[in-house]
């Protein structure tokens, strides 16, 4: 009787905390596109694929039932999806989308075009890899975006991806940028999750109807717009555009926390756990996979975790800044659930990139998860047990 | 018959320094069009000479919107701009496509048969000349048969007939589709003004005379279009809900050497070892022509496709 007397203090507390929020059992992609009609997006371009189908499926549905002001149009593919996304974007709509896997490398060509001619959007993508055929989850697909110049954030949990598609709109529209919102294929997509939803006016309170800047297409108004830049001007466009990207990892976390002054729930482009005096070994995770190592790390007191939520651009002060106590033998694991078709994964790249001149930790790279592969407490029990006793800069975890 | 003044812009909407080439149609095309669509238009523009002719950054040769976008899918950024423009209360205001062959026949196909598909309120232009002329005179689907260029060099000049495209877009069931041709102005001036008062998906294909392409004189750009229409190599007609309507029947026969020996790419077709190419051309002309009288017979008798 304790225990359900504790549940339901606590569950009371909760909701004490998050006022005027309904508590819902969400999957993530529902978690997604609750989110997406939150933000009063105007245009939604769609095109299924597994396992991003049921956001789109959702949001032609509540357009259909009236719950949501926009246009959804079912397009031809993912490359039209996204090529729509920017003809409406230019045309000062908020946009939203979701795809996966395929159908992210197929709009690869738009993906440069929108983010080059600065068009904020925020699209979902739930990562799946690509040959051999797999609809299971990894994130190779999302990273290998990453020199596109769309910002990534990733997300830990549905609540997580709630809440950073309704931040990505401030920092998309605020510096002109399109944002990815990374979720987990399957193991945040398809589960099912307690998700705090707040009001739809509690979120038009923080997120403002989208502003025209004087670029859009505007009939009244008549403009050319991405016409061929010669070399002589070419460099500009680059260099405003790597302007606004240095300001991402600030706004990030200036966003994040009157996010949580707003709704109660705060967050940062990086967090770090259980880092201090006693930590000799640091996992560095994206996703859902932190929850797990959240979990195991309770029983290590030595270990602590850094989770990335910013993936791109890195966000190098935050990383710094978490670990800034640390000594120098400290070991860094890199758990990536991804191939980039090169030695180092994704993380341990961004890692030693950070670190150049300003740390000279050993970084340990480990290869698990990938195509959907589960990384259960006990992998991550591995990871930790491998890293103390037998450490390699490179391991394959799930093939030995 | 209509008095000859029909075919004068009345009001300029391009603004002088084009870059086309001399005898281009692409800027006759475009000063009709824009003259009788007004300025009241957005035009989208894929990878194509007519990118180069709108003018670069921060050029904008039109009196109206451009927006430059990816070769492949500028029905689909089309239709982006479109449901925001009729989401902000702008649904009077037209957007239209300007795409070459290349754009339309060949990397940007799925893209229109999408846009058509959805039924789009969008008018698609295709300035057809018949090879990827801004890149420098390669083969598209819509080569004509025995032309050459740099992709078909005269050793490999092209052996396979060019796409049936308004067949292709008619059979989408669309409320209008028609070619033109510079030559026939008023022809062409009475199918803008006819698609400018629908909606939905509208296309025109126009023959599109590109000497340096072609290797015709710049001066002969419009006398080898009419040639065209007259030995029935580009016909004249219209498709209204797949409903056929033949709009010129040429007066006396001219043979298809006509229309070629003007033009370079076809020259090598002259030597008497390629003259069965040349009938083989005629025939296949021959052909589609019938095929075509039979299509606006048959269609016209069943008036099934009526909406």
């Amino acid at each position: 009787m304790n225990n359900i007397k504790e549940i339901t203090k606590e569950v009371k507390e909760t909701a004490d905390r998050f006022p005027r929020h309904e508590e819902r059992i969400l999957k993530g992609n529902y978690a997604a596109s609750e989110a997406a009609k939150l933000c009063r997006v105007g245009f939604i371009p769609a095109y299924p694929i597994t396992p991003q189908t049921t956001i789109v499926e959702d949001l032609s549905d509540k357009v259909g039932k009236g719950e949501l002001d926009a246009e959804y149009v079912n397009m031809d593919s993912e490359h039209s999806v996204f090529a729509a996304a920017m003809g409406a974007a230019l045309t000062g709509e908020r946009v939203f989308t979701a795809t996966a896997g395929q159908g992210l490398f197929y709009a690869h060509e738009v993906l440069h075009a929108i983010a080059h001619y600065r068009l904020p959007m925020v699209v979902c993508n739930v990562g799946r890899p690509s040959i051999p055929w797999n609809i299971w989850s990894d994130q190779t697909d999302s990273l290998a975006q990453r020199d596109t110049g769309w910002v990534q954030f990733y997300g830990e949990s549905s609540q997580e991806v709630l809440d950073s598609v309704i931040q990505a709109y401030i920092i998309a529209e605020r510096l002109e940028l399109p944002v990815f919102v990374v979720l987990d294929a399957f193991y945040q997509s398809h589960t099912s999750e307690n998700v705090w939803v707040p009001e739809q006016s509690l979120v038009d309170e923080f997120l403002p109807p989208k502003d025209r800047r004087n670029y859009e297409i505007d009939v009244e108004h008549p403009k050319a717009v991405g016409g061929l830049v010669q070399p002589e001007h070419y460099g500009k466009f680059n260099f405003k555009y790597w302007e606004a990207l240095q300001k991402v990892e600030d706004l990030t976390n200036e966003i994040g926390k009157e996010f949580g002054e707003h709704f109660g729930r705060e967050y940062q482009a990086v967090e770090a756990v259980n880092i201090g005096p006693e930590t000799k070994t640091v996992l560095v995770t994206i996703s859902s996979i932190t929850t797990t190592a959240r979990g195991v790390i309770r029983n290590h007191s030595d270990v602590g975790l850094l989770k990335l939520r910013l993936f791109h651009p890195f966000p190098k002060k935050s990383v710094l800044k978490a670990v800034e106590s640390l000594s120098d033998d400290v070991a860094f694991v890199a758990v990536e659930r991804n191939f980039m078709g090169d030695k180092s994964g994704a993380i341990k790249q961004e890692l030693e990139r950070a670190f150049y001149g300003e740390r000279t930790n050993p970084i340990y790279d480990v290869y698990t998860g990938h195509g959907g592969k589960d990384v259960p407490p006990r992998t991550i029990e591995k990871i930790i047990y491998r890293i103390k006793n037998n450490p390699k800069e490179f391991t394959w975890i799930d093939i030995e | 018959m209509q008095p000859a003044m029909d075919f004068l812009i009345k009001e300029e909407k391009v603004f002088s320094g084009g870059l086309s080439c001399r005898g281009c149609g692409w800027s006759l095309l475009v000063r009709h069009l824009s003259s009788i669509l007004g300025e009241n238009t957005v035009y989208v523009v894929p990878a194509s000479c007519f990118s180069i002719i709108a003018g670069p950054y921060p050029l904008n040769e039109l009196r109206g919107s451009v927006v430059h976008t990816i070769f492949a899918a500028a029905p689909a950024t089309a239709t982006g701009i479109r449901h925001a423009l009729d989401r902000q209360g702008k649904k009077d205001a037209n957007v239209v496509i300007l795409a070459g062959d290349g754009g339309t026949f060949d990397i940007g196909f799925q893209s229109m048969s999408g846009a058509a598909s959805r039924g789009e309120n969008l008018i698609y232009i295709v300035n057809n000349n018949g090879a990827y002329m801004n890149t420098g005179i390669q083969t598209s689907t819509a080569t004509p048969y025995g032309a050459v260029t740099t992709t078909n060099p005269q050793s490999n000049y092209k052996k396979t007939w060019p796409k049936d495209l308004m067949g292709i877009v008619g059979a989408h069931n669309i409320p209008y589709a028609a070619t033109a041709s510079l030559a026939f102005m008023q022809d062409y001036r009475r199918k803008i003004q006819r698609a400018k008062e629908m909606e939905g998906f509208r296309l025109l294909m126009i023959d599109g005379p590109c000497p340096p392409g072609h290797k015709v004189d710049p001066s002969q750009s419009i006398a080898v279009s009419r040639l065209a229409v007259e030995t029935k190599m580009f016909p004249l007609f219209e498709i209204e809900r797949q409903q056929y309507t033949v709009n010129y029947i040429p007066e006396k026969f001219v043979p298809v050497e006509e229309c070629m020996r003007p033009q370079g790419r076809f020259r090598h077709l002259f030597k008497p070892e390629n003259k069965q190419i040349l009938q083989d051309v005629q025939k296949h002309t021959d052909k589609y022509w019938e095929r075509l009288l039979a299509m606006e017979k048959l269609t016209h008798e069943l008036n099934i496709f009526e909406d």
